[in-house]
């Protein structure tokens, strides 16, 4: 099994709604920003277009994050997540200097949007994440929840929060190695394309766009 | 991105930045610093005892200066690195990951050095009259076989912590302008040349003749120096993230770097340390001199290094429609 997602570019209507789910989900402080959409403007005039790409960890199959950490603290799950085991993490950065989709973000201090935490801040806050790295967890708590007979990516409730908050369906989640899985098919009948491919990192995100 | 696959309906642009290069903010003034110090402290052990040197530079409490004025120096640039961290009580388990991390392999080399080299000099250790070590089967000048292991160990423990800074760059970092070999090098050379200057400052301190080999090693090193950062500087210039990096350390930073770095940290200390090769009485005042102006020059060298550290793009071809 290797969690991964398909962004489908053309569907993508840059609202951030994904943006703000996955910033209220993980209650990440001011500044931190583990799921952002970039807006970019490709082509010439008249032939120009303007895209938007949901950004963030691309959970590579092959991530320089990992290796790169002296305690251990980044890792990489069997099923191809990649986290920051933050009781772990003494927060030297090295991760985020070898990250090339710059998405480590290091939480320096706790930080609330209104003074005191609000409630959606309280329920999810995490003391052990402050001074360490942070990234995107494919929404490991809510993957990891799903009882049997229930699947990540086609029930909402245990898909990343990004994805079924997604409202273009322009976001999709599943199990990359099996061929049955909703993005196996996207994969097979739009034939993605990563980025930074050059790299051979081997992300887990797709793209699809035409 | 990969090329997609063509249709009718449009074009395929070249790749482009979907994300623009940006500069790094994760390390910057404590990182500099730390590296300066951790290549500094390990350059004046080893320069030191390879020259055998030791001896001449002062004895304090039965302890080689030198070895003190190194194990200081490196205590302050290991602080520094633990003050730098986001969790610093966290700072033993650095040691976890040698296999693949150099952050690891150096806190190691750090702990090795300070440890073996601590005891190398302890057997000298003079309270009133009495060492209260001397019944160690060593002395603090390595002359027996078990003091030439433990200084051979902390020696190559020294080498490590000198380059493990720069490769810790070098090795695995996105950030172009820092995966060459020219960084690890040009921290080495900077390091040796602080090191002999700081040897012939003690040396100065303790009225003990600098001998023009010295001078020669300084002025070799700093060569070395400007023939690595020119090295760095006229290679790969068009790789995305390294030209951006040139053009903020060419204007931006483009007065530090060449008064700060070239003339006044390498250039200059070079020249004088030629004149003191060839006239012994320039001597005493080129090391004092030439340790000032190495040691700022590195700094800044590695300070630079840091500041224009660029993500490179994150490039992908998207489809472009025509009308």
């Amino acid at each position: 099994m290797r969690w991964g997602m398909v962004v489908d570019v053309r569907k993508c209507v840059g609202c951030q709604t994904c943006t703000i789910a996955c910033h209220e989900e993980n209650a990440l402080p001011p500044g931190i920003f583990w799921r952002h959409v970039v807006d970019v403007e490709v082509g010439e005039y008249p032939d120009v277009r303007r895209a938007f790409l949901p950004m963030g960890c691309q959970h590579c199959a092959e991530p320089p994050c990992v290796p790169v950490c002296p305690t251990g603290a980044s890792q990489q799950r069997a099923d191809g997540i990649v986290f920051v085991q933050y009781d772990m993490c003494i927060g030297c950065g090295y991760c985020a200097v070898a990250c090339p989709y710059r998405a480590r973000h290091m939480i320096h201090d706790q930080d609330w949007y209104f003074m005191a935490p609000t409630p959606s801040e309280k329920k999810a806050h995490d003391p052990e994440r402050h001074g360490v790295m942070s990234k995107c967890t494919f929404c490991k708590h809510r993957v990891d929840k799903a009882p049997a007979g229930a699947t990540p990516g086609v029930d909402p409730e245990y898909t990343p929060v990004c994805v079924s908050s997604c409202i273009a369906n322009a976001m999709h989640f599943g199990d990359l190695d099996d061929p049955n899985s909703n993005v196996s098919r996207l994969r097979e009948e739009h034939q993605p394309g990563v980025l930074l491919e050059e790299l051979g990192l081997k992300p887990s995100l797709f793209y699809i766009t035409e | 991105m990969a090329e997609t696959r063509p249709s009718a309906k449009g074009r395929i642009s070249t790749p482009i930045a979907l994300m623009p290069a940006v500069l790094q903010h994760e390390w910057d003034l404590y990182h500099a610093t730390w590296f300066t110090l951790m290549g500094v402290g390990g350059g004046i052990f080893l320069l030191s005892r390879l020259m055998r040197l030791e001896r001449g530079l002062g004895v304090w409490l039965g302890l080689p200066v030198v070895d003190l004025v190194s194990f200081a120096v490196i205590s302050a640039g290991g602080l520094l690195l633990i003050w730098s961290l986001g969790r610093p009580l966290r700072f033993l388990r650095a040691v976890l990951k040698p296999g693949t991390s150099w952050i690891s392999r150096g806190a190691i080399a750090d702990f090795i050095f300070v440890v073996l080299g601590g005891a190398l000099i302890l057997p000298g250790l003079t309270l009133g009259a009495a060492p209260p070590f001397a019944w160690l089967p060593w002395d603090a000048w390595a002359s027996t076989t078990a003091g030439r292991v433990i200084e051979d160990v902390a020696l190559a423990a020294a080498a490590i912590v000198i380059v493990y800074a720069g490769l810790v760059l070098a090795d695995k970092a996105a950030i172009t302008f820092w995966r060459s070999w020219a960084i690890p090098t040009q921290f080495v050379l900077s390091s040796l040349a602080t090191s002999m200057a700081t040897v012939m400052a003690l040396q100065t301190a303790n009225r003990t003749p600098i001998e023009a080999a010295e001078c020669w090693l300084l002025a070799g090193s700093l060569a070395l120096l400007l023939g690595a950062i020119g090295w760095h500087l006229a290679t790969r210039t068009s790789q995305p993230g390294k030209a951006e990096a040139l053009a903020r350390l060419y204007t931006t930073y483009g007065a530090f770097f060449w008064v700060g770095v070239i003339v006044v940290g390498t250039l200059l200390p070079m020249v004088l340390a030629v004149l003191a090769a060839v006239a012994p009485s320039a001597r005493d005042a080129v090391g004092l001199l030439s340790l000032v102006l190495t040691l700022a020059g590195g700094f800044v060298l590695r300070l630079l290094t840091l500041r224009v550290g660029y993500f490179p793009p994150v490039s992908g071809a998207l489809r472009v429609p025509k009308r």
